[in-house]
């Protein structure tokens, strides 16, 4: 698979899968969510940083982590709007983090 | 956790398996920078050999690394090079070399582990002829904050498993060992960059 490509599936994956686990937590707040967020976003890193790049990996999933985490626990999102809303936001941080590197490398 | 070969030898089994994904993205930008690598070549911290690919065929290096582990691992990655690659076990701070031996010294991902950054830079230029070339493919702390703090996060971790430090400053520890970069260049982000610079 293409890597630029993958790297917009990582970012949408990862953010539904940390929205679904917040939402499925008894009291969702935002510094729990946030927290559970980072958490996860640890050994999802270390699954994929072999084969997608260390950095490539690890920038996003910081991010998409604890933003995702945050944003579930504060507006107690559960179901599908969660799974929406953390793919939502993974994608669009890939696609920040997308136009950033390209600004970044092309001088 | 101190860094030492035992820790390196440690790492070698799992270094290709973890380095994968890397090499997929950076072998281009790789290559690229090493097109135009000439006379005598100082490889420093050539690990499992991984970036023996990207190198031109037909040069003539030595290459150095810390882990014994690694360097059995690097052997047929050496044996298939179209050139010649002699191999020794040595600290990238304390090389067995006499000054102005090499024109060209390489370091890939070299600078984030060793332990003194600065001291390891002033010997790789005692080794670099005066009108040699030091060659780098190294990642540092981004400018960028929220970068920046997640690499200082990850770093905690890395430093403890791999002994690698992901928040270093080599741009600025380069010029600090009297180093002048003419070329820089980012490869990913301002994190991952491919430097070159002579004194």
């Amino acid at each position: 698979m293409n890597l630029k490509i993958a790297d917009f599936f990582i970012g949408a994956f990862s953010g539904s899968l940390v929205a679904c686990v917040v939402s499925l937590l008894p009291q969702p707040s935002m510094i729990l969510g946030g927290l559970v967020g980072m958490a996860l976003a640890l050994p999802l890193k270390v699954l994929l940083m072999p084969f997608f790049g260390a950095f490539e990996v690890m920038i996003p999933l910081g991010i998409i982590g604890m933003t995702v985490g945050m944003t579930t626990g504060m507006l107690s999102l559960s179901g599908n709007a969660a799974i929406s809303l953390g793919g939502s936001v993974g994608l669009i941080v890939s696609t920040i983090i997308y136009f950033s590197n390209k600004q970044l490398t092309s001088h | 956790m101190k860094i030492n070969k035992k820790s390196y030898d440690d790492v070698a089994k799992f270094f290709d398996f973890f380095a994968r994904g890397d090499m997929r993205r950076w072998s281009p930008g790789q290559r690229t920078l090493f097109q135009n690598l000439k006379g005598r070549v100082l490889y420093i911290g050539i690990g499992t050999g991984q970036e023996i690919v990207n190198f031109p065929p037909g040069l003539d290096i030595t290459a150095a690394d810390l882990s014994f582990e690694m360097l059995k691992r690097s052997n047929e990655r050496v044996e298939n090079y179209p050139g010649k690659i002699h191999r020794c076990q040595m600290d990238a701070e304390t090389t067995a070399f006499a000054d102005n031996t090499f024109d060209t010294v390489v370091t890939v991902c070299v600078l984030c582990t060793v332990k003194n950054p600065i001291p390891c830079l002033q010997e790789l230029k005692r080794v670099l002829k005066p009108s040699g070339e030091l060659v780098m493919f190294e990642h540092v702390l981004s400018k960028n904050p929220v970068y920046a703090v997640i690499l200082k996060l990850m770093s905690f971790i890395t430093e403890s498993l791999q002994g690698t430090y992901l928040d270093r400053n080599t741009v600025v520890n380069v010029e600090k060992a009297g180093f002048k970069i003419h070329s820089h260049k980012n490869v990913y982000l301002d994190i991952v960059k491919a430097l070159r610079a002579n004194y």
